[in-house]
């Protein structure tokens, strides 16, 4: 035992074309610890865990267990080396029984029978021995995520895997079914085992990690230890102190209501859960309001109730004056411009050319289709030569470019461009700067900008704390579904701004319009029972 | 009646097996339209063996060359869908449509090849096997028991042990449920597809040379198997993708296909002047009304018609 | 060099050459097959196939077995059509030979049962085929029943059904299992030649319902890439979660969808049985190979409604070809062989092409070109982000 280290990743570089994802990584896991892995959404953690388990060969580095070094290739070598992953969205077969999962490729037989009262046995004793209660025979279907989760454990434990690693688990669960994973965890931990537990949330961190290392864009920041380092000292290490993004823009003058959202509360597809959670606030023209948030937060489902893509739970939506709860996405589109998150599954018809995405929202209007049905091409072409002009979208043979062959950046240009140029009250933009270089997210920024100041209202839904700081005039942060917190960014600190993203922090106010904030402590029950 | 029932019987057996060739595909996730022309070629090898063996073969060689036969023209005929859908990610629709259509040419000329290579002046594209089929018959009164359908009744149990009670099946049914879970926990999902559509090969090319050899001695190839093998995908659908169900969904659209046959002998049956047609479009008819009513939480594989792509996690 | 690049690099280029490899492979086979049975007359055999009515001995009996052959074409044309339309909105209408049974049922039924006129018959045909196609179509919209396999079910429901319905009295030939010819039967319900029939040694077979079919091909190529309903369709058919960004109704554009696809099935039906082509059996027991034929036209066509003309003539044309050479030796089935075998690797045409360009790119040495990689690639990954 003179190897401290169950694992070790020392300085791990990975390229993909155009992003260093891994910067000189090192990561050390030490026996019998909780280590946590902490970052944004984009810091590199999965990449990082898929070199571990396999998925990709990093360029650089070294990864060694019990300070040997090893190769893994591929996840049966993770496998053997006894690594063991929760992901974050189950690997499990929904129509077969918890025993069949976890038995799955390590399955024992007689005869060519498949003996299952053996390791029937050996899931039970695990489940006693870790305080994993579920039942063996129920249906991984019948069962809830969280129980699932728990058969995704013993998965690992009945394979005898020493070092476990947890892809965000509590992402899924409840505020109980995270509290129980936490004791689990312990229970782990007392036990020998290694655990590596990926996460962007303080007070899971505070509640049961030892150490925790912290990734920032690629790069390596820096190891500690949990107990002596204050959340918001790591606040400051994930989101980093120098923002230093300046964005040019005049004080808001906001005036009329445009849109008023009165407790709405999306279902999830994910999970049983309602994915967003009882939501009310206020949009005005001339002001641009960011929903800030980490990825996963309810911020997809919301924006699918607001522009139509999926039914409200409950709630009610008022653009203009006009209620449109349940007003079909055409008829919204009339007020509403929605930039959406993932541009090549709803921004573009990727088989199309260019010039068809430009109308992709007005294709049906008389300027582009004739009495007679047909299209207008010539307008079309003209329409797509002019807001590429107007918006610098850069095409290999413009117009008839098949947007699938255009560089990301030009895409997204051309799906603003097409939702800018529209009539509209309302911007919803979603991620709008996801994947751009540095150019072109100074120019979406002003095009932001300008929107608001002729006089229509901005929703900017980010998960870039630069760009929450920086562009809007006010900040709402979601978490869990529900708007915990409403910000000023002239007010307020990147650090505190994380604490409310994690979770750590909310306040709770009366008025929406109401400048004037009070934060105040949340009860978080780990993180309590940890200080405790 | 004993005429109703030893159709009913040969019938479901045909139905039963094909299903269930049927089924192990779809189970490992590759869906297979193309079952109707295995039966064909099943039906082309276990007849041209029966053609081929020397007159007066002991019975015991006879039904085991014929079988082994069929089984083995039909593995290798699922190798084109494996091969299109698994390695080369095809469209599996046109591949199992092709495969029908490729069945019955490819048959045809065969038989007519082969008749005419014999004698010049035989242009018919049928085979004969009177006297072979005697091989597999054997009369308790006035039922005419085949072979077959004892095969059939193996088969079937073989076929629920091995997808519900060994490893094989259990990882088998993993891959066409969730081929990335499955890959997660080492198995090969490209192999564990590819044994699917064999196995469906082996029980399609079977029933081919069962359902030939059920009412008749000679059979003309251009007709292929006159729409079995969708019939039994109906057979599947309505029987859930589980053998048992398919089990009881084939004796029931064996009987719909055995009253077509012989409805005009059963008196009230005849009173009742329902046209054959009927019967014979009733099974299609059940099946599509079940489908309208399960198809929102239907029991069918959820990966199948899928490719599979290792790169895509 | 550059020149040669560029045109490999052109779709269209590309769906022509991949058609080509499919054609030439597959003859290639069929060949094969001729020289195992017998090797002395194969060239012969395959140069029959491929030339059809051009080996007729006079210049009348060409035209005349061209007609023929254009006559077949029509239906055949317009069954392609109802799959390629269909395809091009995401939907596999293997259902074709169903809603081409029911054209044929109503079509033959109203002919001889009613009396009615041409015009009459084939607009009916075509609404009988309409309904088949959007009950699969209103099946896969609110009931999730995948359009194959109800289209499965259906071909044979209404093989079933229209062999019922044609049996009846005043339909059916008393003396065999055929419907009575309509030349008899009544000559109202025959497609005009409008004069076309001298152009082919005076083939009566050889109706206006030709240039009909090539009609409805450029209709159909102009109603997808020329107005605004094709291009909601093919949005649809591109990419449904785009279209239901964009406002497109989804549901309704999938009955839509596979009732024109019935519609132009239905209408093939009457193409083929209103010319007094032929016959319906009404003791058939395998759904028309009309309509499967019609999938291997489309996917030979390139999925190109224009493209699709050619494809259909060139499958008639091998199929009626088949029927010429040395009965004694040769089965005429191998030119169904030879079609059957160009459908399967119709399957490996995205292979094909992917295999092109990646050739290109490779040559190209430039790295992975955006256009060339399908959007699964790392780069796409990375650019996603975690997830």
């Amino acid at each position: 035992m003179d190897a401290p280290y169950a694992i070790e990743m020392v300085n791990i570089t990975k390229r993909f074309p155009g992003i260093i994802a891994n910067d000189n990584i090192t990561l050390q896991l030490k026996r019998g610890e909780i280590h946590a892995l902490l970052g944004e959404n984009g810091a590199g953690k999965s990449t990082l865990m898929s070199v571990l388990f396999g998925l990709y060969q990093a360029e650089e580095g070294v990864i060694k267990k019990d300070g040997k070094e090893v190769k893994i290739n591929n996840p049966n070598d993770a496998n053997d080396l006894g690594i063991g992953m929760v992901h974050q969205h189950f690997k499990l077969v929904q129509c077969f029984t918890v025993l069949e999962n976890i038995i799955l490729g390590v399955e024992s037989t007689k005869n060519g029978i498949l003996q299952m009262d053996e390791a029937r046995a050996k899931v039970k004793a695990l489940s006693e021995k870790y305080g994993l209660q579920v039942d063996p025979d129920a249906k991984i279907e019948d069962i809830t995520v969280g129980m699932q989760q728990r058969t995704e454990i013993l998965k690992m434990l009945f394979r005898d895997n020493e070092i476990l690693i947890f892809d965000e688990p509590t992402a899924v669960l409840t505020p109980q079914e995270i509290e129980e994973l936490m004791e689990i965890m312990k229970n782990l931990r007392a036990e020998g085992k290694s655990i590596l537990f990926i996460t962007h949330k303080l007070n899971e961190i505070k509640a049961v990690a030892d150490r925790v290392t912290v990734l920032r864009r690629g790069k390596y920041i820096g190891t500690v230890d949990v107990a002596n380092t204050s959340k918001e000292e790591m606040s400051r290490m994930m989101v980093g102190r120098d923002v230093n993004m300046v964005v040019d823009k005049t004080p808001a003058k906001p005036k009329d209501v445009i849109l008023k959202v009165e407790n709405m509360t999306v279902a999830s597809k994910m999970h049983s859960n309602n994915a967003v959670k009882n939501v009310s606030f206020e949009v005005h023209e001339g002001e641009i309001v960011c929903i800030a948030g980490i990825d996963g937060n309810g911020q997809t489902e919301f924006v699918y109730g607001l522009t139509g893509m999926e039914p409200l739970v409950d709630g009610k939506i008022t653009l203009c004056g006009e209620d449109i709860t349940k007003e079909s996405i055409r008829k919204r589109s009339k007020l509403l411009s929605h930039i959406p998150e993932d541009r090549h599954k709803h921004g573009l018809v990727l088989d199309y050319p260019l010039e068809y995405n430009m109308v992709l929202q007005r294709y049906y209007q008389p300027e582009f289709t004739s009495k007679a049905g047909f299209l207008k091409r010539g307008e079309i072409r003209a329409y797509s030569e002019r807001l590429e002009k107007e918006f610098d979208v850069r095409s290999g043979q413009g117009p008839i470019t098949i947007a699938r062959a255009m560089s990301g950046g030009n895409q997204q240009k051309a799906i603003i461009a097409r939702e800018v140029d529209k009539d509209h009250k309302l911007l919803v933009a979603v991620q709008p700067t996801r994947g751009l270089d540095v150019g072109a997210i100074e120019g979406v920024h002003k095009q932001l900008i300008a929107e608001r100041d002729e006089g229509r209202a901005v929703l900017l839904i980010s998960l870039e704390l630069e760009e929450v700081m920086n562009v809007p005039d006010r900040i709402l942060v979601m978490y869990e579904g529900e708007i915990v917190g409403e910000l000023d960014p002239k007010k307020t600190t990147v650090e505190e701004l994380g604490l409310y993203m994690a979770g750590a922090k909310r306040n709770v106010t009366i008025d929406a319009n109401t400048a004037e904030i009070e934060p105040s402590e949340v009860v978080d029950t780990a993180a309590r029972k940890e200080e405790a | 009646m004993v005429l109703l029932l030893q159709y009913t019987i040969i019938f479901a057996s045909v139905l039963c097996l094909v299903a269930l060739g049927g089924c192990f595909s779809e189970h490992s996730g590759v869906i297979n339209l193309g079952l109707e022309g295995i039966m064909v070629m099943g039906a082309l090898g276990g007849a041209v063996t029966m053609f081929l063996l020397p007159a007066g073969s002991a019975k015991i060689v006879i039904v085991l060359a014929t079988t082994l036969a069929a089984i083995l023209v039909g593995m290798l005929f699922s190798c084109l869908l494996a091969v299109a859908c698994i390695n080369f990610k095809a469209d599996q629709t046109l591949i199992g449509t092709a495969m029908n259509l490729l069945a019955t040419a490819a048959a045809t000329v065969f038989v007519r090849a082969m008749n005419t290579s014999i004698n010049p002046d035989n242009v018919s594209t049928s085979i004969q096997y009177i006297q072979p089929k005697k091989a597999f018959l054997k009369y308790f009164g006035k039922f005419e028991f085949n072979w077959f359908m004892l095969m059939a009744v193996i088969l079937l149990i073989v076929s629920y042990i091995v997808l519900y009670k060994t490893r094989f099946g259990l990882r088998l049914m993993a891959c066409g449920e969730n081929p990335q879970a499955a890959d997660s926990v080492g198995i090969n999902v490209y192999k564990m597809r590819w044994a699917g559509v064999l196995i469906s090969g082996f029980l399609g090319g079977l029933g081919g040379i069962v359902y030939i050899t059920a009412g008749v001695s000679e059979w003309k190839f251009e007709m292929g198997v006159a729409g079995f093998g969708f019939l039994a995908l109906a057979v599947m659908i309505f029987g859930q993708w589980k053998p048992t169900n398919i089990a009881l969904a084939a004796l029931l659209f064996g009987l719909f296909r055995a009253l077509s046959n012989v409805y005009t002998g059963i008196p009230f049956l005849a009173a009742m002047n329902i046209p054959s047609t009927v019967y014979n479009m009733l099974p299609y008819i059940i099946s599509l009304i079940v489908l309208a009513f399960t198809s929102k939480n239907s029991r069918a594989p959820k990966a199948e018609g899928i490719p599979y792509d290792k790169g895509m996690r | 060099m550059k020149e040669k690049k560029s045109l490999l690099k052109n779709p269209s280029f590309q769906s022509i050459l991949t058609s080509l490899i499919c054609i030439v492979l597959g003859l290639f086979i069929g060949f094969i097959v001729l020289l195992m049975i017998n090797p002395a007359g194969a060239g012969v055999a395959i140069k029959t196939i491929l030339l059809n009515f051009l080996t007729r001995a006079s210049a009348a009996a060409q035209m005349k077995a061209l007609g023929n052959t254009l006559a077949k074409t029509a239906p055949l044309l317009m069954c392609a059509l109802s799959i390629c339309f269909c395809y091009k909105v995401g939907l596999f209408n293997i259902g074709a030979p169903g809603q081409y049974e029911a054209g044929a049922c109503i079509g033959l039924y109203a002919a001889l049962a009613w009396h009615c006129n041409w015009v009459i018959c084939l607009l009916l045909a075509a609404i009988a085929g309409a309904v088949v196609g959007s009950i699969s179509g209103a099946l896969k919209a609110y009931r999730n029943v995948n359009e194959v396999i109800s289209g499965i079910m259906l071909n044979w429901i209404m093989l079933y059904l229209t062999n019922m319905v044609l049996s009846g009295k005043k339909v059916k030939d008393p003396a065999s299992p055929y419907t009575i010819k309509l030349a008899s039967g009544n000559k109202s319900a025959l497609i005009p030649t409008a004069g076309l029939n001298k152009l082919f040694a005076n083939n009566t077979t050889v109706t206006i319902a030709i240039p009909l079919a090539i009609l409805f091909a450029i209709l159909i190529w102009m109603i997808l890439s020329k107005t605004k309903f094709g291009y909601e369709l093919r949005a649809t058919g591109f990419n449904k979660e785009a279209a239901k960004y964009a406002g497109m109704k989804e549901k309704q554009n999938i009955i839509v969808t596979l009732a024109i696809g019935g519609a132009l099935a239905g209408i093939g039906a009457a193409f083929l049985f209103l010319t007094g082509y032929q016959e319906w059996s009404t003791t058939q027991t395998s759904v028309p190979g009309m309509g499967f034929n019609g999938i291997a036209a489309t996917f030979l066509g390139g999925l190109h409604p224009i493209g699709t003309i050619f494809a259909s003539f060139f499958i008639q044309s091998i199929t009626d070809g088949g029927a010429l050479i040395n009965k004694s030796v040769y089965p005429s089935q191998i030119s169904d062989l030879i079609s059957s075998i160009i459908i399967y690797l119709c399957g490996f045409v995205l292979f094909f092409k992917f295999a092109i360009n990646n050739w290109i790119s490779k040559k190209d040495k430039g790295g992975p070109n955006v256009n060339d990689v399908p959007v699964k690639d790392d780069a796409a990954k990375a650019e996603g982000g975690e997830k």
